[in-house]
């Protein structure tokens, strides 16, 4: 017999069953009876309690006999012994009359609707059992015009039943306050903007409020909520390193539309506009489909034979005359773990050398180096979760909103819940706006304010010296450092008043849990090491470590970026970070490998592009990476390119760089394979192919276990759990997981046996033992000491929402009509001083080359800085930015580059460009 | 008091007991500092800031205060509502969207007396703890908004107001904020969201109780006007001498606003049951309009249950139960409970033989159509459906059947929705129909039955016989 525990259970519908603290009656009743059981019409999972449709009442009494109340089941909390009653025929009456009311009021097309099957009010409908409506025909809002002006969301308010739950979306879920409700009573009705279209709104796209309709008032252009699908598969979004769960529905082997599931613990509900809709390049007509041979400088198609036949006897070639060093390989962050693991594998087993990289040198290299410095572990000490937790958050040199949208979307909504948040960034970014303070930095000058940031943290005694003596070493140099700093330079270079820097300090010091996150701002400088280094300083002396809602959490760029590196695809460090010119850790990889493997550090990726121009490295093979687009100093890359004797690319599309090619392999895209993606807080997620590879091409994976094959390596054939079983055997914090193990949510490593996964690092000791203090002077960039005086202006780079990187995918679907090309940011004053006016063609030229772009006047840059995206080849912004690189790991200084610039023309004139309209409201000149 | 002289016309009837209104329509008041301090203004304030500002909740208590705004609430203990471990501030707001239908009282205070409220707001401050106060005054009324904001510059000049208040520690900022014109921002939890800068959609309780979880997510005490006016005599009587006013449990004075069909409508202060609603209507307001019988009465502001006037009320007096008929019930907030309606916000509407009944439900049915918010379904459809249905019987184009369906609309709403608007629009067509069936089903059409009715040109008769 079940005893009534006073304080976890209550009755449904007569039946004693445990509830959990915090849940609503309706909660209650879903878990028990499944969703749907107690109807509703305005309650989300992933919105907050509304109780206006009042579908889901039920009659509850606090004794078996005792008087009884009827009440919205979605928002009344339930209490210890509570008698809920969900069938009465009172309540059951008063959800049909409902209905019917709402009933009066919506077309009654469902045959011919899009969501027929599969629409909440038809459901309802049916469960409580309306047969007829009882109310004569009357006004009605059945005639509203449908709203298809957007490249993704449309709406058809005549569908709407008010429940809000859209609005509550756009407020709740992605914090942008485009939808709102008009007019009151019968009136009342869904607007866009100051009652505009979605096109002509803020509207960001992400799709939220269309997933959260509960008709197809709000839907978007691939009725994501129609039931034509036969299938739904669960997988891993591509596109940054939030890692999203999608639900990707597709027909006869065609992807019709993504949804983001309920219950992702990483995005719950929510994705941005390119996890749900900007999935349409993966078939489109430029995607590539057969191998390719350069021969006679034309590409000419071939069999995969004939190309894996032509890549081995070059590679042997090569390797025969120049030795292994001479050939080198760089891996992708958008391939899975396991295609980076293999890919590694090749270069270092088959071919023999640590001439091995990835995007991350790019991007992240700084991060992985610095915090290995600090903690001893290059990776997110706690999870994203982690923002419920904390008291205060501290953003470097990122622009979540934009960035890592559904990351972003949840440092907005904390700190609109009262969260004080703390950035340190160039540019007013979206976030500022919800941010308490805000350091605007000169760009380049990290290193000065985080030091002076450090300083007052000390000098204002707030010091966790129990933390610091305890789990630390190195302090009293780094102590020292702090004293010795000349507040008044300091000032001087950032340009930010000492005061401020001081409250920020304070701010984040002070709070019980503080949790930074940081971005490419920090990473991509001449001091990015350093300046992570400079951030585990804050949070060790602070305590903020190994305890939830704190830590250093960096934003990684790129899906698998963590994975990457994970797997090994750094010259120094190879599968699981052990270092390959240990001699002990050499014996593990060779005994493991079965093949001799190099004790010699490799190339980095800069330094193969030295070396191919020096004649030094002969061969390349690139996986997935547009070098030529996305690398600073394109001429120079370009020179790289035609400096190499043979040149492999792995690609989906024809980019920039695969026109260097000697021999391109068509893959297929994340949608066609399986494997895992590791995301920024270490969770090691599962990739399922939604779809096969398009005809002629193949996974990654298998193009490279087929080439190991071919040069004569016994690798099994690509199976995504086969290559995790072999990744578990090697890579430590690997050890315990399995494909099955995994499950739908994935698991944060270190994953111990039992697929234990680890959300918070660094709980009792830092995985080097203690944490390490370092301490570093500002340096001013290269850059700036070279070029400053002639070009006297400082640009600096970032990304937009709607495009990925350079675009390869994301200028291939509907987010080239929103965002259609780089605009430059110029403030209002250097605008005056140079005559350009908001629109213009300006002219930016470096010591390296120039660009033209059209200008955006806006005080979000200060005067001196100027501001842009490289998403679009055909402004190649690459062109102009530095060689100067992280003097720790050779991260190019995308950050800071020295230019000037001149106007051109008026924004009318075509400046041998092709302009077209269209735009987010945003991105368009003001 | 006795040198207090009112303007020819507006002098206080006998059976008043003026305390609110005391400077209402008084011959050379103004709503000037000056004139208010000549006549002990901010007295209670100097004293009050010398106590415990829990004495002061005490008082009001001991004084059983009643909220005058609709719900009767005692104030008192509305105050201890917040919490005691609480560190966020705490927010006073005082309702000032006097919206009810049939309600005018408010307004009087504000435009003729408004350091009377800003010394009530002060106190009460003072005693919950709030330094930042908002007094929220419905779009309808820009000169009770101008006036607060002058009488607010002035007291704050005088050190009534702002820093340090009498030479204290207490701080208090005071606001005027103005609605837009929606009948909802009066409901307390709408308010606050409007207050907030959002659309005034009424907050799910729980969680969001205003005195822990209301403007900006922290404890709020939202009061009537005329509520926050009476902590002024309170402190000045003290609160048992303030209680021997009215009866017990309906303690004080309180102001009715008489409107309809009487010969002299208008204001009056009465002390709390010690007037009939017979004695409203022949003493206080000169009786019925000539050969004109009562046909109902509405005591408590639209929303509140109608009364027939051939209606008999059981009602307790000491320990027996007594019949008694409408002339009889005491205006009070627990006798016109006990008669199945309520005192409300003190509007007395007398509707008198010349009116069709059909057409007094109908009125109040256009109205709610066009107040409810919009936010819960059964409200936002069932309001319109009520009006759509009145219309039809005013228009003569309704069907028997159709007071059946306008009941089941109503009951339908009651209780079903997240604010008491629920109640308010439904109430009316519940006790109409309840009480003036015959007469409503007399408006219909008995050949109409069954047959299908086009709305449209229904509401275009309905409006032009209107």
């Amino acid at each position: 017999m079940v005893t009534l525990n006073p304080t976890t259970h209550a009755y449904l519908d007569g039946q004693l069953l445990a509830f959990q603290p915090g849940d609503t009656i309706l909660k209650f009743v879903d878990r028990h009876k499944g969703r749907g059981f107690v109807p509703t019409l305005c309650d989300a999972p992933q919105l907050d309690p509304y109780g206006a449709c009042r579908v889901c009442s039920v009659e509850v009494a606090l004794k078996e006999d005792g008087p009884r109340r009827v009440v919205a089941s979605c928002h009344t909390p339930l209490s210890a012994g509570m008698h809920v009653h969900t069938q009465t025929q009172k309540v059951q009456k008063l959800r049909r009359n409902i209905v019917e009311l709402v009933l009066t009021d919506h077309p009654l097309d469902c045959l011919t609707c899009e969501v027929n099957g599969n629409c909440e009010l038809q459901t309802v409908a049916a469960k409580v059992g309306i047969r007829k409506v009882r109310y004569p025909e009357g006004k009605n809002h059945l005639n509203r015009q449908k709203d298809l002006s957007h490249p993704y969301m449309t709406s058809d308010l005549s569908k709407c039943i008010n429940c809000s739950r859209c609005v509550r979306a756009c407020d709740e879920v992605q914090g942008q306050f485009v939808l709102s409700m008009h007019g009151r009573g019968f009136d009342a009705r869904i607007i866009k903007g100051f009652d505009t279209s979605f096109e002509d709104s803020e509207c960001v796209s992400c799709g939220a409020c269309s997933q959260a309709c509960p008709t197809s008032a709000i839907s978007d252009i691939f009725q994501s909520k129609a039931i034509v699908a036969t299938e739904k598969t669960r997988t891993i979004c591509t596109y940054c390193g939030v890692g999203c769960n999608l639900d990707v529905a597709t027909k006869n082997n065609e992807v019709l539309s993504i949804q983001a599931p309920l219950d992702a613990e990483v995005n719950f509900a929510h994705t941005c506009l390119k996890g749900r809709y900007a999935f349409r390049f993966y078939n489109h007509p430029d995607r590539l489909r057969k191998p390719l041979i350069r021969t006679n400088g034309h590409f000419e198609e071939v069999t995969w034979e004939q190309a894996y036949a032509h890549i081995v006897e070059n590679l042997t070639r090569i390797r025969a005359e120049y030795g292994p060093d001479s050939i080198a390989g760089i891996s992708s962050a958008r391939c899975t773990n396991e295609e980076n693991y293999l890919m590694q594998k090749f270069i270092r087993a088959v071919i023999g050398t640590n001439n091995i990289d990835c995007c991350a040198r790019v991007c992240h290299s700084p991060t992985a180096f610095g915090m290995q410095q600090s903690f001893g572990t290059g990776a997110a000490t706690n999870s994203v979760e982690d923002l419920q937790h904390t008291q205060c958050i501290l953003v470097i040199g990122a622009n979540p909103t934009e960035g890592h949208p559904v990351t972003g979307a949840k440092i907005k909504q904390r700190a609109m819940k009262g969260v004080p948040l703390i950035v340190i960034d160039p540019r007013e970014i979206e976030i500022v706006k919800y941010a308490k303070h805000h350091l605007q930095l000169r760009p380049g000058t990290n290193v000065a304010l985080l030091n002076m940031f450090a300083y007052f943290i000390l000098e204002g005694g707030m010091v966790d010296r129990d933390f610091v003596g305890s789990r630390c070493e190195n302090w009293s140099e780094f102590e020292a450092g702090l004293r010795s700093l000349d507040l008044d330079q300091i000032e001087e270079v950032t340009g930010v008043p000492r005061e401020k820097v001081r409250a920020a300090a304070t701010e984040y010091a002070e709070s019980p849990a503080s949790m930074s996150f940081h971005g490419l701002g920090v990473t991509e400088h001449s001091m990015g090491a350093k300046t992570v280094m400079l951030i585990a300083n804050l949070a060790m002396m602070t305590g903020n470590i190994g305890r939830p809602g704190v830590g250093v959490n960096p934003l990684r760029g790129q899906n698998n970026v963590q994975g990457a590196a994970d797997m090994g695809c750094q010259p120094h460090q190879g599968a699981g970070y052990m270092r390959v010119n240990d001699p002990a850790m050499q014996r593990l990889y060779q005994d493991f490998y079965g093949m001799p493997v190099s004790g010699e550090i490799g190339l980095k990726i800069p330094e193969m592009f030295e070396a191919a121009r020096n004649g030094r490295l002969k061969a390349l093979w690139l996986m997935g990476e547009d070098v030529v687009q996305t690398d600073p100093n394109s001429e120079a890359v370009k020179e790289s390119m035609n400096a190499l004797d043979f040149l492999v690319v792995q690609e989906i599309f024809m980019t920039e760089t695969a026109k260097f090619a000697n021999v391109i392999l068509p893959a297929a895209s994340f949608l066609e394979k399986s494997g895992t993606f590791t995301n920024a807080e270490r969770r090691v997620q599962r990739v399922n192919a939604a779809v096969p590879p398009l005809e002629g091409t193949k996974p990654d994976g298998q193009i490279i276990c087929e080439i190991m094959q071919h040069m004569g390596y016994p690798q099994a054939d690509y199976t995504a759990d086969g290559v995790l079983e072999e990744i578990s055997r090697v890579v430590p914090f690997f050890k315990g997981a399995t494909w099955e193990g995994l499950g739908d949510n994935g698991k944060q490593w270190p994953v111990k046996e039992g697929n234990v996964g680890t959300p918070i690092m660094h709980l009792d000791s830092f995985k080097r033992g203690l944490g390490k203090f370092h301490f570093f002077a500002w340096q001013e960039s290269q850059e700036v000491l070279e070029h400053g005086l002639e070009f006297p202006y400082i640009l600096t780079t970032g990304r937009l929402l709607e495009h990925y990187n350079c675009g390869t995918m994301t200028r291939r679907t509907g987010n080239a009509d929103i965002v259609v090309e780089d605009v430059v940011v110029i403030n209002p004053a250097d605008a005056a001083k140079k005559g350009v006016t908001g629109g213009d063609w300006v002219r930016l030229f470096s010591a390296r080359g120039e660009v033209r772009l059209r200008s955006r006047i806006s005080e979000e840059v200060k005067p001196g800085v100027i501001y842009t995206t490289f998403h679009f080849p055909e402004h190649l912004v690459n062109n102009i930015t530095s060689d100067v690189h992280d003097s720790d790991t050779l991260c190019p200084e995308y950050k800071v580059v020295a230019i000037d610039f001149e106007r051109v023309g008026s924004g009318d004139e075509p400046a041998g460009l092709p302009i077209r309209e269209k735009g987010r409201a945003h991105t368009l000149p003001v | 008091m006795s040198n207090v002289t009112y303007i020819s016309g507006k002098e206080p009837h006998s059976r008043e007991h003026r305390l609110i209104f005391r400077n209402i329509d008084r011959k050379g008041y103004d709503p000037g500092l000056k004139c208010y301090l000549k006549d002990g203004g901010y007295e209670q304030l100097k004293k009050a800031v010398t106590m415990e500002p829990k004495a002061i909740t005490d008082e009001v208590k001991a004084a059983g205060l009643r909220g005058r705004g609709g719900a009767g609430f005692p104030t008192g203990l509305k105050w201890t509502f917040i919490p005691p471990t609480n560190t966020k501030p705490v927010y006073l707001i005082c309702n000032a969207d006097e919206s009810e239908p049939g309600t005018f009282k408010d307004r009087y205070i504000m435009h003729q007396d408004p350091h009377q409220l800003l010394e009530g707001m002060a106190i009460a401050c003072y005693a919950v703890g709030a330094k930042l106060a908002y007094i929220y005054v419905r779009e309808e009324f820009p000169h009770a908004a101008r006036i607060l904001e002058e009488a607010i510059a002035e007291a704050t000049k005088a050190g009534f107001l702002g820093k340090g208040i009498c030479g204290s520690t207490f701080d208090l900022e005071l606001y005027v904020h103005r609605g837009a014109g929606a009948y909802i921002c009066g409901e307390e939890t709408g308010l606050i969201e409007s207050l907030e800068g959002k659309r005034p959609y009424p907050r799910i309780k729980p969680p969001f109780f205003p005195a822990v979880l209301g403007l900006y997510m922290s404890p709020t005490i939202v009061n009537n006007v005329e509520s926050l006016c009476h902590v002024k005599h309170i402190l000045a009587m003290g609160g048992a001498e303030y209680a021997k006013l009215g009866t017990p449990n309906n303690t004080g004075t309180r102001i009715l606003c008489v409107s309809g069909d009487v010969q002299k409508p208008g204001y009056f202060e009465v002390q709390v049951g010690k007037v009939t609603l017979g004695e409203v209507i022949q003493d206080l307001c000169g009786g019925l309009k000539p050969g004109r019988k009562l046909q109902a009465v509405i005591p408590g502001g639209s929303s509140a249950k109608v009364l027939r006037a051939d209606e008999r009320f059981k009602l307790k007096r000491g320990d027996e139960m007594v019949e008694i008929g409408l002339e009889d019930i005491p205006m009070d907030f627990d006798s016109l409970a006990a008669c199945g309606s309520m005192a409300g916000s003190g509007g007395v509407i007398i509707i008198d033989d010349s009116r069709k009944i059909s057409w007094v439900l109908n009125n109040i049915n256009s109205f709610y159509a066009h107040e409810s918010c919009g936010q819960c379904t059964p409200c936002r459809e069932g309001s319109l459906w009520m009006k759509k249905i009145s219309d039809r019987i005013v228009a003569g184009k309704a069907s028997p059947d159709d007071v059946a369906t306008l009941e089941s609309v109503a009951n339908n709403i009651e209780g079903k929705t997240i604010c008491a608007f629920g109640e308010a629009c439904s109430w009316p067509t519940q006790s109409f129909i309840r009480k003036f069936r015959e007469e409503l089903v007399a408006d219909t059409r008995e050949e109409l039955a069954g047959v299908p009715v086009n709305h449209e040109t229904t509401l275009a008769a309905a409006n032009l016989k209107n």
